[in-house]
């Protein structure tokens, strides 16, 4: 009797090991549910259906080091989650061999929703963003070949890329599909001022609601939406930092009026995602709207929505203000996406 | 009786051939056959082959040479005499054209299989990637992306790919060997630079099971300066990238290099 169990313990051992190794192409879909108030998608999930097994290998890659030349530089290492995919405290990010790149690090967040990526939007399409960082010199310095025979040289790639693809290949656009399905679930819409908005409780403090007004009032007409954005470009009236002479927007199709141009951010989990601006030369929110009430430059391109009746540059806000405008960006805080398993390395 | 019997053999031999070719340029007997196709790209100046590191004279006397030629061709498409298409696999039908990589005679071969037998006429092809392609995302890319990575035919800064690659040298009243690059390419969404061509083919290529069709197409490189527009090193093409005023020219000026020089049916 004994021996009999031990004998099925082991067919059940040994069946269990080949239903793993022998599983083929058997998706799991995955639902993409919009928040209530949120706009609607950019991606075509049509050319990429989301499920399990494509999201679950995407979130491989994101936290494998392979996908640089020293194997040593993740898509994790400048994005990390409780910083809201942010590089915390670096002012711009690092990349391998200790090269320090030329842009403080986007949060990556509702990329969904997005039309184009990174400051100046020189990726027009979520999966074509990451050939970016991985081909940059001074980020991961990789080719795209060279990752792919990593992969395949990989013991768990093979079997993880056939049961996420129909055609089963290790390669370029499997790989980068599979980001995309990783990077897509990363929506953050659950923070107080989306539970305000859907009316699931919560409510802003006094403090809070005078600065909701005076962001309605002041800042929302480019930090527009749910999305806090209207994913325009624009010239905020930063100075020029001279060590890096970073024309923004320009860069991308060499437009005069696009000069010092860089996308309007998206402010959801702010107060997280310190130091601010493309080059990260502010540490705090303080900083930030002091720049703005007194701080701005002009650079030849300034956004005209920046500048007063009497031609000087800036936004009025009192001291009293900033702190209202402080306590509302901070109920755009989504703890629940920070700390979201789906997300985490381990 | 013997010779009655040659003549009967050459007589029928005659309306055999001449059936066969009857049967040739008869729709008919074409369907279902497919056959093999093969595009020569031939890279010249003018008149002559082009050839790496030679110095070439621009007719405001601006001489360049160049050491890398690469561009994309794709949407390879031919016509026949009642304008029907043949029919390509999209995800297949883009190709480098690389000058490094061609023949001793400076011949870079795409080779195109099962391509519906037929008459064709004109022959249709993009330069670039169009952007139902690229908006595709990775789905639409395939291996291509690799293949672009590899032949140094995407930027790093932007995800787009260089639609023409050519770098080297050129020299003119201010100063000498000074770097030209031209790295034309769309910018993402923001600006197209795919073009599409349609050449009439001088005669008619016959896509058979059992041969090997062959169009010869030459691209004057001259023309990326001298075409409908002419450019100058001075004015700033000496380093074209993903500037919307002079990609467009040069995108235009490239389409224009074109020609089907010759057709063999074998």
């Amino acid at each position: 009797m004994y021996r009999l169990f031990t004998i099925t313990c082991i067919y059940l051992l040994i069946l269990s090991c080949q239903s793993e190794e022998d599983l083929g192409y058997e998706p799991t879909p995955v639902d993409f549910s919009i928040p209530s108030n949120f706009p609607s998608m950019e991606y075509d999930l049509n050319n990429n259906p989301l499920t399990e097994q494509g999201i679950a290998l995407g979130k491989k890659l994101f936290f494998d080091g392979r996908l640089s030349s020293n194997n040593a530089i993740a898509c994790a290492f400048c994005h990390e989650q409780e910083f809201a995919f942010t590089h915390h405290g670096h002012t711009l990010s690092h990349g391998v061999n200790g090269n320090i790149g030329f842009r403080n690090t986007p949060p990556l967040q509702n990329l969904a929703f997005q039309k184009e990526f990174g400051w100046d939007g020189a990726a027009s399409h979520l999966d074509l963003q990451p050939i970016i960082p991985i081909t940059n010199p001074i980020e991961m310095d990789e080719t795209l070949e060279n990752v792919i025979e990593k992969l395949k040289a990989d013991s768990d790639y093979p079997h993880l890329f056939k049961q996420s693809f129909e055609d089963g290949e290790i390669n370029t656009a499997n790989m980068l599909q599979a980001l995309s399905q990783f990077m897509l679930t990363m929506v953050s819409s659950n923070s107080i001022y989306d539970q305000v908005k859907r009316g699931e409780g919560p409510v802003f403090n006094p403090l809070e609601s005078q600065g909701e007004q005076v962001f309605n009032q002041k800042c929302a007409s480019c930090h527009a939406g749910a999305l806090f954005t209207d994913q325009s470009y624009r010239n905020n009236g930063l100075s020029i930092n001279s060590r890096l002479d970073d024309k923004g927007r320009f860069l991308v199709l060499e437009r005069q009026e696009d000069l010092y141009k860089f996308k309007v951010p998206s402010l959801r989990n702010v107060e997280v995602t310190a130091p601010y601006m493309h080059d990260g030369r502010f540490s705090t929110l303080k900083a930030v709207l002091d720049f703005y009430d007194t701080g701005m430059v002009d650079t030849g391109t300034i956004d005209s929505s920046l500048v007063r009746p009497d031609n000087s540059l800036g936004i009025d806000l009192t001291e009293q203000e900033k702190e209202s405008l402080i306590a509302f960006l901070k109920t755009l805080t989504d703890p629940t996406f920070l700390n979201d398993d789906q997300f985490s390395e381990y | 009786m013997k010779l009655n019997h040659i003549f009967s053999t050459i007589a029928l031999t005659l309306i055999l051939t001449s059936c066969s070719t009857d049967d040739d340029s008869t729709g008919d007997q074409l369907e279902g056959q497919q056959g093999d196709i093969t595009i020569k790209f031939d890279n010249a100046v003018g008149s002559n082959d082009f050839l790496f590191n030679n110095t070439y004279s621009l007719s405001n006397g601006d001489t360049f040479q160049v050491q890398t030629l690469k561009y994309i061709i794709s949407n390879i498409v031919l016509l026949d005499e009642n304008g029907n298409e043949s029919t390509i696999p999209a995800i297949d039908n883009i190709f480098i054209v690389d000058e490094s990589q061609a023949n001793n005679a400076g011949e870079f071969n795409i080779t195109l299989n099962d391509i519906d037998a037929g008459n064709y006429t004109q022959i249709k092809f993009g330069i670039g990637v169009d952007q139902d392609r690229y908006t595709l995302g990775a789905a639409g890319q395939g291996n291509f992306l690799q293949q672009a990575d590899d032949a140094g035919m995407m930027w790093s800064w932007a995800t787009g790919y260089k639609f023409i690659r050519l770098d080297g040298t050129y020299t003119d009243s201010n100063a000498a060997d000074q770097a030209l690059n031209i790295h034309m390419g769309s910018v993402g969404t923001s600006l197209d630079n795919y073009r599409e061509i349609t050449l009439d083919l001088p005669n008619t290529s016959r896509v058979r099971e059992n041969s090997i069709a062959e169009i010869h197409v030459i691209a004057d490189i001259m023309k990326i300066f001298e075409g409908s527009t002419t450019v100058s090193f001075a004015d700033g093409y000496n380093q074209v990238h993903t500037n919307e005023v002079e990609t467009p020219i040069i995108a235009q000026n490239f389409s224009e290099s074109f020609s089907v020089h010759h057709v063999h049916n074998n």
